[in-house]
């Protein structure tokens, strides 16, 4: 069977789910209720196209004047209005339909795709076209007709419908794909999801993927764990040992963090999870790049505790240490995921220090999905020999029991760190101990651990006798 | 009082259009494309055609241009409403009368209108 030739949508995410693009010459339904965003995705569709060197026919059959669509795309970064009516048209059939109806729409929408050269051809308002139809019949023939006479061209075509949601319209079924768009509310958020409910021979990436509409357009975000999970894992886990930014902790783990790993620091707030990451992040240097992704701390303040613990960070500007902040508010889990890869990618980062895994949890509208999110993370991250330190707040530590966070999430990490906090004799103690090291021998004690204007000092392990009661929940 | 046509794809506009000189006292006619429009200044010659650019069949400079083509009809005055194409149509500008950019000024444009019918 040949191969299809593809055409890309413009949309690196759409083109991943649709596993390489639309299929040149095909046709495709876009449907979605009003206000889903199928008309922004397609005019985005439409003008990539024409910047690819492609023509455009795009045929309206809504009562919306032309003048008011192009003044809601003119804030859109691609949209340009001054090569409208050359490369790109827009035409409206609504009185062709209306005086003469759809058999004279097939016929002017054919003389107008060979007048416009057109390689691509939308036509928005598919459910108006069934308000001229007498039957389910005829709306199937005129998106058979219009598919037909493109197809011969080689021209792909997208119908833009809002039929509902759930509704198998009868169309359907004449097309090679359909694309949904959905918006729904999951708590006070609004979420927007991208499906391909049909894909005529090609295999999309299955399921809902969240996009999102800002200024620069139409993004799209495959889920992580289906596009990339797929690729996953090099079994042969990196050498060696990289520094902590500790020397105590380094000694405690016969060398340091195995490099390329995963290392979890699980405790409650103002145990030390950050600080430790400011060691770690203390160790960037030009050879081995450091990146803090963290939800919490803006860069001015992160810095400033660093002065205050006595942790030497490298300059910024230096391209040592990259601070990034991605304030909790309205992250879509997937983009914050592709967002880390690709600072990864491009500044050869060696060394993460996420803080914390909390700002993904709460990032996800579907938590489910977290353990697989997880792992396909943290194999990408180990694949592009980074050395991750990754924040977990724990508040439930009772009966001195320590339970690791949610098991099937530990189940992924290479390392295990517990830090904990505990009153004895009305005095805050602190401690650490390491739980799991990937491939290594380690130190087994509980040490006690403060925090210094020298940043974190690891102290002799505690005494045998401590009792467990001792190890009393602190509230985060 | 004078015979208008307005040509435009667009039918919300095109009755906007004719509601809005139907006011002012006009008999309005309307075409959804350049072809359509022909058909109809040949049946009943207007005093002054509105044409959007942006059509099925000819853009509204093809039909200025096939309007001018024509020695019988090529001094009816033509008005051009359009989206971004304003500074195509104003290199032709021996084609028309006046060349609005989309949106405009409806009282401006009312005035090159009743200007129009006057020359003729």
């Amino acid at each position: 069977m040949p191969v299809a030739s593809r055409v890309t949508s413009g949309i690196e995410g759409l083109d991943q789910i649709l596993a390489g693009g639309l299929i040149e010459g095909a046709s495709y339904i876009i449907q979605g209720q009003p206000g889903a965003g199928k008309t922004v995705l397609s005019n985005q569709i439409a003008f990539q196209h024409m910047i690819g060197g492609g023509r455009v026919l795009y045929v309206t059959l809504l009562s919306e004047s032309h003048e008011r669509l192009f003044q809601a795309l003119d804030t859109m970064a691609y949209f340009e209005r001054d090569r409208l009516g050359k490369e790109i048209i827009y035409v409206s059939v609504f009185q062709t339909l209306r005086d003469d109806g759809l058999p004279e729409v097939v016929k002017l929408l054919r003389g107008e795709s060979q007048r416009q050269r057109a390689t691509l051809l939308v036509f928005d308002g598919l459910l108006n076209a069934r308000d001229g139809a007498a039957t389910d019949f005829d709306v199937k023939s005129f998106v058979a007709e219009v598919q037909g006479q493109a197809a011969f061209v080689g021209c792909t075509v997208l119908f833009l419908t809002s039929s509902s949601a759930n509704k198998i319209s009868p169309e359907h079924t004449m097309v090679d794909g359909v694309i949904e768009l959905t918006e729904s509310l999951v708590g006070v958020r609004t979420v927007r999801y991208l499906q391909i409910r049909k894909s005529r021979g090609s295999r999309s990436l299955g399921g809902l993927h969240k996009f999102n509409i800002t200024d620069e357009g139409v993004t799209v975000y495959p889920r992580l764990e289906i596009l990339r999970g797929r690729c996953s894992g090099t079994d042969q886990p990196a050498a060696g040992k990289t520094r902590s930014g500790l020397p105590a902790l380094d000694a405690l783990l016969r060398g340091g963090l195995p490099r390329a790993s995963v290392t979890l620091v699980g405790g409650p707030t103002g145990s030390g999870k950050t600080t430790l990451g400011l060691h770690f992040l203390s160790q960037s240097s030009a050879e081995e790049p450091g990146l803090h992704f963290g939800f919490f701390e803006t860069p001015a303040k992160l810095r400033s505790k660093a002065d205050t613990l006595g942790i030497r960070l490298p300059e910024t500007g230096d391209h040592a240490l990259t601070l990034g902040w991605r304030p909790l508010a309205g992250n879509i889990l997937d983009e914050l995921a592709y967002k880390l890869l690709d600072q990864v990618r491009s500044l050869g980062i060696k060394r993460v220090f996420i803080d914390g895994l909390g700002g993904f949890e709460r990032a996800a509208v579907y938590p489910p999905r977290l353990p697989e999110f997880f792992s396909t993370l943290m194999d990408q991250l180990r694949m592009a020999g980074v050395t991750v330190l990754a924040t977990w707040e724990m508040r439930e530590m009772a009966g001195g029991e320590i339970r690791a966070p949610m098991s099937d999430i530990s189940a992924i990490l290479d390392n295990l760190i517990l830090l904990r906090q505990f009153e004895e004799n009305h005095q805050l103690l602190r401690s650490l101990s390491i739980q799991k090291v990937r491939d290594s021998d380690f130190d087994h004690a509980t040490r006690s651990l403060t925090i210094s204007e020298r940043g974190l000092v690891i102290g002799n392990p505690l005494a045998a006798g401590t009792p467990p009661s001792l190890l009393q929940p602190v509230d985060g | 009082m004078a015979l208008i046509l307005v040509v435009d794809d667009e039918h919300l506009l095109a009755m906007l259009l004719a509601d809005t000189l139907t006011d002012e006292g006009h008999e309005v006619v309307m075409a959804s494309n350049g072809r359509a429009a022909l058909e109809r200044i040949r049946e009943r010659r207007p005093a002054v055609v509105i044409t959007d650019f942006m059509m099925p069949i000819m853009t509204g400079l093809e039909f200025a241009e096939a309007v001018h083509a024509d020695a019988e009809i090529a001094d009816i005055p033509i008005i051009l409403l359009s989206g971004a194409q304003g500074s195509l149509a104003r290199q032709r500008s021996e084609l028309f009368f006046a060349v609005f950019d989309k949106p405009f000024d409806i009282q401006a444009f009312l005035i090159e209108v009743r200007n129009a019918i006057a020359q003729t």
